[in-house]
């Protein structure tokens, strides 16, 4: 097994800094996924380890061996393309074999490693036909099956499944799973999903604007997201976020107020909080954090839209005067998830609470300074 | 609506139909006159002829006509290998690079395709002569090629901007070097576009006349719109037998078209993009 750290990579588009500074160690046989919106650096990331792209400073090391300045051949890496990127003028067990051949090896080397990997991903009945023969699942899995007839040190994915439909989806997630756990390989993985990231990943590194905004295990970021936007990028839907001010400081504790709503609770903050009476603050509360009935902060209002999925419902609600920080995220609607099948109709009244013990507190700046009690550390 | 659509059919069928007629009368005369005798050519100039001899063709043949298919052949088959190799190698380089020199060069390309070979005809001709390449196949092989590679480069420049990078990123990562992901990944890939290419140089090449005429004057090395020259003597001319050599020389490349105009079409058609 073999391991991959990444030494504050840079990387320049003319006078625009896509990567600034990135720098995160992984592990032999960790499954790291990089996650982020559009244009955070993470697929440029991915294929500057690839060797795709030319870093402009920093190293990436393989095992104690710098690979900054290789070729990408001689990395010791292999990557999943989003389009499976197969030659579509050979067979799949030639697509599989293309590297070991351009290396040079003996036929009789290549054809076992190739059928080695079709067996590994079930394809060994599809080896003698063309890509433009396969479905699109398929296609990804001789894509991947030629990455492991390379048996490379590194397997790098770049949003592996983001071609094909959702159910297929799904099955190929517990695929690469499975795979992951069978070959104990190190592997990288880049997704805009956040449901791919939490389900797959051993770690997640959360990319924003080329930077690092946190790294750790999938329930670590969900638990205790260390600023605003991972707090609000992972988790779906994601967490509704209320303009809030600090009516005073009492130690390790604050009593908080909202804007539109009436009632003062008291909150407990992280020891380096360094709010003041008067700050301005955000208050964020996830969709299953909601309390039934009064009780804390009371919001009363009417259900705008019910997304009923059988074992759980998602209600958006109108609670104003209460107003959403963030407009662009649910329509300005507050968020609410129930864990069961709810008979609620668009326009039903409805009161939910928000109890200050399960709710998290971040400066206005993102930085987050309380977290619900339940699952504080 | 449906019988301005019909009446709009028939226009058009109409047209196209004359417009064949036209493109397809002299060659159904040269075919027509090729059976006739030196004396009906004049005295049934249009009708079909009499008699079905192939005595014209014999004769045509007499004067050498195996060896200027050979020779024409042979500098058409080179001459477009010569031109399918350079300019898709050239394409490919100017299509994925971003310097500004490559894309100078890209443009004189372009101004080269448009100087016509007469206004070079005497340079050429004292250049091939200074190198000694004048009665070689060399003399008329280069310069088809060089009249080649220019609109070949620019078909092909097009075709590869499109070509999906990741393919050659794929091959990179599988220990390509350039050159092999070209001949492995590339050209394999770039059936239709090499296809269009070859089949339009090789229609221009094998018709050439001009510049075989001026640069070819050994008899063993002429080709086909030269040889048949030799039918044509200084105070008479057998029509009859000039009919039959061309109509010799029009088979293969008909033959070709034919089998791949589905190509030919679809690379003009495609020009505009």
């Amino acid at each position: 097994m073999h391991s991959l750290t990444l030494e504050n990579i840079v990387k320049d588009y003319g006078s625009f800094r896509a990567i600034h500074g990135v720098s995160f160690a992984v592990e032999p046989g960790e499954f790291v996924v990089m996650v982020g919106p559009s244009g955070c650096g993470k697929s440029t990331l991915l294929r500057a380890i690839a060797g795709l792209e030319a870093i402009d400073g920093g190293r990436i090391v393989v095992n104690d061996r710098d690979i900054s300045a290789d070729e990408p051949s001689e990395r010791g890496v292999a990557m999943v393309f989003q389009n499976y990127a197969l030659y579509p003028h050979m067979t799949v067990a030639e697509n599989m074999g293309f590297a070991l051949k351009i290396a040079g090896r003996p036929k009789a080397e290549i054809a076992a490693a190739v059928e080695r990997a079709a067996q590994i991903l079930r394809i060994t009945e599809h080896l003698a036909k063309k890509p433009k023969q396969l479905s699109g699942g398929q296609k990804q899995r001789v894509a991947i099956g030629r990455a492991i007839t390379r048996s490379p040190e590194i397997f790098l994915f770049d949003e592996p499944l983001s071609n094909l439909d959702a159910a297929l989806r799904s099955q190929m997630r517990i695929e690469l799973g499975r795979l992951h756990a069978e070959l104990k390989a190190t592997m990288v993985y880049v997704t805009h999903d956040q449901t791919e990231a939490m389900t797959m990943a051993s770690r997640i590194v959360v990319l924003n604007g080329g930077r690092i905004e946190q790294v750790g295990t999938p329930l670590e970021l969900y638990n205790r997201p260390q600023n605003r936007f991972v707090a609000g990028f992972l988790g779906s839907p994601r967490m509704n976020f209320f303009a809030a001010r600090i009516a005073g400081v009492d130690g390790d504790k604050a009593r908080v107020t909202l804007d539109g709503l009436e009632g003062e609770e008291t909150m407990a903050l992280a020891a380096d909080h360094g709010l003041k009476p008067g700050d301005e603050a955000i208050l964020g509360v996830r969709p299953e954090s909601f309390a039934e009935g009064a009780g804390g902060w009371t919001l009363a209002g009417r259900v705008a839209v019910v997304e009923s999925l059988g074992r759980e419902t998602l209600l958006y609600a109108d609670a104003a005067p209460l107003k959403t920080f963030d407009s662009e995220s649910h329509e300005g609607y507050v968020a609410v998830h129930r864990s069961s099948q709810l008979a609620a109709a668009p326009g039903d009244a409805f009161v939910f609470s928000i109890r200050p013990n399960s709710a998290f507190l971040f400066t206005r700046e993102g930085r987050t300074v309380g977290f619900p009690a339940s699952l504080a550390s | 609506m449906g019988r301005n659509f019909r009446f709009a059919s028939v226009v058009l069928y109409g047209f196209v139909s004359l417009w064949s007629l036209i493109v397809l009368a002299p060659l159904a005369w040269m075919l027509f006159a090729a059976f006739k005798s030196r004396r009906e050519i004049f005295t049934n100039p249009m009708g079909v002829p009499k008699t079905l001899s192939f005595a014209n063709f014999s004769q045509a043949w007499d004067v050498g006509m195996g060896t200027f298919l050979l020779n024409s052949a042979l500098v058409t088959v080179a001459s477009v290998a010569i031109i399918v190799i350079v300019s898709g190698m050239a394409a490919y380089v100017l299509a994925r690079s971003e310097s500004l020199w490559l894309r100078l060069i890209y443009l004189l390309l372009v101004a080269g395709f448009a100087v016509p070979v007469q206004a070079v005809l005497v340079p050429l001709f004292q250049m091939l002569s200074a190198a000694g390449f004048l009665n070689s196949r060399l003399a008329i092989l280069l310069p088809y090629a060089a009249y080649g590679i220019p609109f070949t480069t620019i078909l092909f420049f097009a075709f590869f901007l499109d070509f999906p990078k990741e393919l050659e990123e794929a091959a990179r990562l599988d220990g390509c070097s350039r050159l092999a992901t070209f001949f492995r990944i590339i050209l394999p890939l770039s059936g239709p576009a090499v296809a269009s290419a070859a089949i339009f140089q090789a229609v221009f090449i094998w018709n050439e006349f001009l510049l075989a005429l001026l640069l070819l004057t050994q008899p063993g090395l002429k080709t086909l719109p030269v040889g048949i020259l030799q039918l044509k003597g200084e105070y008479s001319s057998n029509w009859p037998a000039v009919m039959a050599g061309l109509t010799i020389a029009v088979i293969p490349i008909l033959l070709i078209f034919i089998a791949s105009q589905k190509y030919f079409v679809r690379s003009l058609a495609g020009l505009g993009k």
